[in-house]
């Protein structure tokens, strides 16, 4: 699913719009020549050129042609020696060229070459003038399972010649036996030298002996096209119903027609005749999968395509067959897979079901509807990017007329993926490029009514939009827009183009009459209701009164706008891509930025436009990183795969990946982990890491793009795949990143939205609220929201402190730069930044003691609950402690007066009434360390939290503006004086310094705990002394203490480690003793996840990358066998099933 | 140019450009439907990228011809929107009742409109579905379309009047509650639109060829048998109802 996913991505990327030989745009990239080489021969993207060799292929001698009378006589058996006749005269002769791919044999007369040396215009050759012939010319396009065998002829000369016989994986009939006529005999005459004529056999070898595994494919695809059982017998319109021994026979699913009626009367479209000439020509020239095109095919298509044969040859020409043929269960299986499920796109194809083409009959019906429903379904599961858009609920209509759920479904990947790029994507980019495509070849092609629609205010691509969202299946009369399908299959998109244009110039006059949107439109909407009527009704001419507006409308069409081709198209389209895509983006940036939830309204217009840049940019820029190292991946395993010698093509390799951009729908638009590191990389100076693993680029323009206005739009960067990190600054790793990225993620989807991204940083930056900025920071570390924050909590608190103030932060703003900084604006004071880094550190560390010394023990009363409930067991781990020794080497708790006291060192009890009350008359000092100690379990509340950091300026300071400084926003902030703290914290602030701690409860916020803090604060603080003046005391030796932080967090390590080895006998009740350990453990479990997950998410690429390897073996075992093979092989068959 | 149902007169004339907007199945082109041909379709095709139409207004003292913009309510159709508010006086901004995801659509819709359409648009909040509570009108509605997600007995009322009206007052916005099924406040709020339009922004009826456009126009009309029916509402002037 993932790797289908990926390959459909890959298509899309594939966007025609940068075909070659258009203008060179900077950002465009062009074409590999595999996809060049897809887009000819309408191959699966699994197929690359593998070998290219000048032909000329032969065919015997048509008995009948269109032109001469018909005849019904069964063609001859056609000898292997008969080939040289052609040379004599006799047969059709094609000069062209001949390719093998890995599954598929290719002839065409558009001469192209895909071989890594050839131009570009020798690999687009195909995208010129095609008169009428389509991309692939004459010629045909085997499956190697459909040759049944090959044979070198002896030549008189040196030459390479084969003869090919193929077959639809059914015995064909004969004079003698019931079944359908064998295809024809291929002669092909090689024109290289010898050895290039052998290497191309040994490839074909090689790829024949591969083919018989898709015979079986081949023989269900077969089954289902109606040539398989119209050719079963004589020409006949309606075949027999049964065989000739008697067993019936059913004819394949030709669509809801062949139920409800095909739409138009059969009689005036000439079904019958229509269907004997197909009979003819399949007799001599094959069937389905082994159909070999001459002039006639592409002129039987021209005229209309008879209803029982319309499906299959639309999935002959489009290529759907050939998807069909690799992937034979995909529909099945897509269906059975998503049984019962749903997704906004069911909802909206829920909503149309009853909506499409309701005037006929089928979709009136439950059977209709059913598989309208299934194959809009089954394709919104398989390009869930896609979905589903409204208008493919008519296009689909439409096929089901003519095709199989099955069929239709392979039908409309193509349509999707290849013909109509980008037309029904989530921002229908395809749509509106072409449209600006349409009007620019109106003012090519027609400038005088150009002029007029421009000076008259008609927008031409309001009207013709529908036309090619829905292919004029409800613009024009069904019957005819299905003629123009016909073409539009065999020819590609730039028949949509062709007959827009000719609409235009057939009405010329009297849309030069119009002179508004609504005339304008009256105009064309009363021609396409007069398609079917005569063209010239007043010709005395019985012949040209014959000719239908919709006859003549094709001759414009394909005559006069014969010059119109798809590269014509793919020139206008990179010429108009670029502003297409920025008007969609702008407009999606403006709605997105204006939709970003009532959070998003504390951050100004700049600073979310910025956000969006950045957070698309970083998406799209890993994706692209991604997509680069797959390919290079990919190319360094085709070249193991293949020896240097073989390559004979410039296989991908040649071409990186286009960027992908909000304009094209967003494929992404969620941030995982490490995306949101980048994210945070390219704002805060702190989540750039020390120690980087690439080298970074000092200069990085992206750290100046604090500078983008509101309405700068994204703009694809080059990018640097060397570097996992591409250009950015490499980011940090760091526990603090995971909390926010935890937080921020309010699902817990693992991963973030813009709006998470937006509404986690509102708060901090908008709300330049210090009481706001402690609380965010307290619940960061409040796992289990209970309002405490235990003494690991504490320690990380700590750590994250040190780890944001690393590169400088202070005062009221943000100023020591760094080397490794990303280029934020900078202040060069070294010396002052050293100060105040000390500052921070310092306070950090007299932070830390604080925090343990008004830390609060857990709740004494529930202790003593746990302590009956665990009586039982706590001699055991007396036992036991007493065994291991005191767990901690706090020499303050051994040498505690009372035997009850000594239980304190035991990881699982604690005094029972442990309090502050009771810590009191202990030295502070004592009592500091009496809370560090792991054993007595200990948490800060909020209030309490607050009161430590409103007690020290610097750390006051930081939260108050230095953090929210600290992410760099499109408004970067300016030094200090810009910083105001709200007024009222300025006045409490001077309240701390003079007035009494009567007045820090006032600070808390009403409830619970500041309750709490105020008799905690009441019982410690001594009367008369300020709460600052009193801290002042402690020490503040930041470095010392900053280590002591480290030790105790290894202590906790350790204990956590015994707590592990007794567990066994833990009580449950017991887990408010270790919390620490448990959190640790959480915490451990968290690292270890990341990790784990950092590793899965690369064996997953692995596997990926692992997955066409897992064919390698078998290609040996293939190639082993082959030369076993080869071996035995007589000389003259070169390969038979 | 002559309006061929003023008889006395000639009243000046002048025609106005409006756009719809709304989330998917909200009742769009349903409205313009009931406003331009009296008609109600059960199972109306999903409007593909927008369909055009016009409708003449009789005013006391003027004749209001709009130029419907219909467009396509499905969420990736709202890139093209721009194409379609381009140069339009006014706006009706069009949510469900029975289905409050629209009213949010509806309020971003109108933001976008403040902010990118011409300044000054006329715009109208339009609750539609009304028929679907029972508080209002009685009417026996059985059967109503698939828009209901198949639950009719929720079909209630999700939207307060309130609620709407409380925010169309503080954008400035007309509002009203509509049926495009019963008919219900549908020409009302075309009129009420065509009355708040200023008339300094009223420009003739556009190009010189005024007689000429009037038959081609009516030529096209008639063809579309679907959509025009001839026999609508008598106040109703001359018309003519094309979807591309
Ligand atoms: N009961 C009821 N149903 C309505 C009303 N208006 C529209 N509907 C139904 O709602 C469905 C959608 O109506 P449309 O007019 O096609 O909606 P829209 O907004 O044009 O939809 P899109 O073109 O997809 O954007 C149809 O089945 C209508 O019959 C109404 O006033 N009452
Ligand atoms: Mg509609």
């Amino acid at each position: 699913m993932f790797l289908s996913n990926l390959v459909q991505k890959a298509q899309q990327y594939i966007d025609p719009a940068v075909l070659p030989g258009a203008l060179s745009n900077a950002n465009a990239t062009k074409p590999s020549k595999s996809t060049l080489f897809q887009q000819q021969f309408h191959l699966p993207a699994t197929q690359n050129p593998l070998y290219e060799i000048t032909a000329e292929l032969t065919l015997p001698t048509r008995k009948s042609g269109l032109s001469k009378s018909p005849s019904a006589k069964r063609q001859q058996q056609w000898g292997p020696n008969d080939w040289d006749k052609g040379a004599d005269g006799k047969g059709t002769h094609y000069v062209g060229q001949l390719h093998l791919s890995e599954q598929f044999m290719c002839f065409s007369t558009v001469n192209t070459s895909f071989v890594s040396t050839a131009s570009t215009s020798a690999s687009s050759a195909f995208t010129g003038r095609t008169h009428g012939t389509g991309t692939a010319g004459n010629g045909f396009t085997l499956p190697l399972c459909a040759v049944r065998r090959v044979e070198r002829l002896h030549t008189q000369s040196y030459m390479f010649a084969l003869s090919i016989t193929t077959w639809n994986g059914f015995d064909p009939g004969s004079d003698t036996k019931p079944g359908a006529p064998a295809p024809p005999k291929l002669t092909i005459q090689l024109e290289g030298s010898r050895q290039q004529c052998e290497r191309f056999c040994d490839g074909l070898k090689r790829g024949l002996r591969q083919g018989i595994r898709e015979v079986e494919n081949m023989r269900a695809v077969a089954a289902d096209c109606y040539s398989e059982y119209f050719m079963y017998s004589d020409f006949d319109a309606t075949p027999p119903s049964t065989k000739p021994d008697g067993t019936p026979r059913t004819p394949p699913d030709t669509g809801l027609g062949s139920l409800f009626k095909y739409p138009g009367n059969s009689r005036k479209l000439r079904d019958r005749s229509k269907m004997r000439l197909w009979h003819e020509y399949m007799r001599e020239n094959g069937r389905n999968t082994t159909l070999v095109r001459q002039p006639d095919f592409h002129r039987l298509i021209r005229v209309g395509l008879p209803n029982l044969l319309r499906g299959e040859m639309w999935e002959l020409t489009s290529g759907s067959l050939y998807l069909r043929l690799q992937k034979p269960k995909l529909y099945a299986e897509t269906l059975k897979k998503h049984e019962g499920e749903g997704s906004l796109a069911i909802d909206e194809i829920e909503k149309d079901l009853n909506r499409s083409l309701p005037e006929y009959a089928g979709f009136q019906s439950e059977e209709g509807i059913g598989r309208l429903r299934r194959v809009l379904t089954a394709y919104s599961w398989i390009n869930a990017e896609v979905g589903y858009c409204q208008a493919m609920n008519i296009v689909v209509a439409a096929l089901l007329i003519y095709l199989s759920e099955n069929q239709a479904f392979y039908l409309l990947s193509i349509l999707c993926d290849r013909l109509l790029p980008g037309y029904y994507s989530t921002t229908m980019y395809g749509t509106l490029l072409d449209q600006k495509v349409f009007e620019s070849l109106v003012e090519k092609t027609m400038p005088v009514l150009w002029e007029h629609l421009s000076g008259n205010d008609v927008q031409l691509s309001v009207v013709s939009l529908p036309w090619f969202l829905s292919l004029y299946i409800n613009s024009m009369p069904l019957i005819f827009a299905f003629r123009v399908l016909d073409v539009f299959f065999l020819e590609g998109p730039k028949v949509l183009f062709q007959v827009g244009l000719a609409i235009l110039r057939v009405n010329g006059e009297e849309l030069l009459d119009a002179t508004d949107d609504g005339a304008f439109i009256s105009v064309l909407k009363s021609y396409f209701a007069r398609l079917g009527e005569s063209a010239h009704p007043k010709s005395e001419n019985p012949k040209h009164r014959a000719i239908t507006n919709f006859q003549a409308l094709m001759v414009v069409a394909f005559k006069e706008f014969d010059g119109i081709t798809q590269q014509t198209i793919s020139e206008q389209r990179s010429r108009h891509k670029a502003a297409v895509l920025e008007n969609i983006e702008s407009f999606a940036k403006r709605t997105s930025i204006r939709n970003l939830g009532p959070e998003s309204k504390k951050l100004s217009t700049n600073d979310l436009g910025f956000l969006y840049d950045r957070f698309y940019t970083i998406l799209y820029e890993r994706q692209q990183r991604a997509q680069v190292l797959q390919a290079e991946e990919d190319r360094k395993r085709k070249a193991s795969r293949l020896r240097a010698t073989e390559i004979v093509t410039g296989v991908a390799g040649n071409s990186a990946p286009e960027m992908g951009r909000v304009g094209l729908g967003p494929s992404t638009t969620e941030m995982d982990y490490d995306a949101f590191r980048e994210f945070l990389a390219g704002v805060a100076k702190w989540a750039v890491t020390d120690s980087p693993s690439s080298p970074t680029n000092p200069n990085d323009p992206s750290a100046h793009r604090g500078q983008n206005g509101y309405f700068h739009t994204l703009r694809a960067r080059p990018s640097h795949p060397s570097s996992p990190w591409g250009r950015g600054p490499e980011p940090a790793e760091h526990e603090f990143l995971r909390r926010l990225f935890k937080r921020w993620d309010k699902e817990g989807k693992n991963s973030l939205t813009l709006q998470d991204v937006v509404a986690g940083l509102a708060p901090i930056k908008g709300g330049r609220d210090i009481m706001g900025n402690i609380s965010y920071f307290f619940e960061l570390y409040d796992d289990d929201n209970d309002g405490r924050v235990d003494r690991e909590g504490i320690l990380r608190i700590s750590e994250a402190l040190l780890f944001l103030s690393r590169r400088g932060v202070g005062g009221g703003g943000f100023v020591s730069p760094s080397p490794t900084s990303t280029g934020l604006s900078e202040h060069e004071d070294g010396k002052r930044r050293e100060t105040k880094d000390e500052q921070f550190l310092s306070a950090v560390s007299a932070f830390i003691r604080r925090c343990f010394e008004y830390a609060d023990p857990d709740h004494p009363s529930r202790q003593a609950e746990k302590e009956a409930n665990s009586a039982a067991q706590q001699v055991d781990l007396m036992d036991l402690n007493e065994k291991d020794g005191p767990v901690t080497s706090d020499p303050l708790s051994g040498s505690s007066p009372s035997g009850s006291d000594a239980k304190d060192d035991s990881v699982l009890s604690r005094p029972s009434t442990n309090s502050f009350g009771q810590t009191q008359p202990q030295s502070k000092h004592a009592a500091a360390n009496a809370a560090l100690d792991p054993a007595s379990p200990v948490h800060i509340t909020l209030p309490t939290f607050r009161m430590l950091v409103l007690a020290d300026e610097t750390l006051e300071s930081f939260f108050d503006s230095g953090f929210a400084n600290s992410f760099h926003l499109a408004d970067a902030p300016l030094p200090s004086s810009t910083i105001t703290s709200p007024t009222f914290l300025s006045a409490a602030q001077q309240q701390h310094a003079t007035a009494p701690p009567a007045s820090i409860p006032a600070l808390s916020p009403g409830g619970t705990s500041s309750g709490v803090v105020g008799g905690a604060g009441a019982g410690v603080v001594p009367p008369g002394k300020g709460l600052r003046g009193m801290l002042d005391n402690i020490v503040t030796d930041g470095m010392r203490v900053a280590a002591e932080v480290r030790r105790r967090m290894d202590e906790a390590q350790k204990e956590l480690d015994k707590g592990a080895s007794t567990r066994g006998i833990e009580d449950d009740d017991d887990d408010d003793g270790d919390e620490g350990g448990r959190d640790l453990l959480e915490g451990a479990e968290a690292d270890a996840g990341v990790e784990r997950k950092g590793e899965s998410a690369r064996s997953r690429e692995q596997s990926l990358l692992d997955q066409p390897m897992v064919e390698e073996p078998r290609q040996e075992r293939g190639k082993a066998k082959q030369e076993e093979v080869d071996a035995e092989m007589e000389k003259s068959t070169m390969f038979e099933r | 140019m002559t309006d061929s149902t003023t008889a006395s007169a000639p009243k000046p004339s002048s025609s106005v450009k409006l756009v719809l907007l709304g989330e998917a199945a909200v009742g769009k082109s349903s409205l313009v439907l009931r406003f331009v041909n009296n008609d109600f379709q059960p199972n109306k095709e999903p409007t593909i990228g927008a369909a055009f139409l016009t409708q003449k207004c009789q005013l006391p003292s003027r004749t209001i011809k709009f130029e419907i913009w219909d467009t396509a309510g499905q969420e990736r159709f709202a890139s093209l929107a721009p194409m379609y508010y381009r140069n339009a006086q006014s706006a009706l901004v069009v949510y469900d009742i029975t289905k409050p995801s629209s009213l949010v659509k509806a309020k971003h819709w109108v933001a976008e409109l403040q902010r990118q359409a011409s300044p000054g648009i006329v715009i109208a909040l339009v609750g539609n579905k009304l028929d679907l509570c029972d508080d209002d009108s009685p009417e026996d509605d059985a059967q109503d379309g698939e828009n209901v997600d198949g639950h009719e007995e929720e079909a209630v009322r999700k939207v307060s009047t309130a609620e709407a009206k409380a925010y169309a007052d503080e954008e400035s916005l007309l509002f009203y509650e509509t049926s495009a099924k019963t008919g219900h406040n549908v020409s009302e709020v075309f009129t009420a639109i065509a009355n708040a339009i200023p008339e300094t922004s009223l420009k003739g009826p556009r190009g010189g060829a005024g007689g000429g456009t009037q038959a081609a126009i009516s030529g096209g009309g008639g063809q579309d048998s679907s959509r025009v029916n001839l026999n609508a509402r008598g106040d109703a002037g001359a018309k003519e109802g094309c979807a591309c």
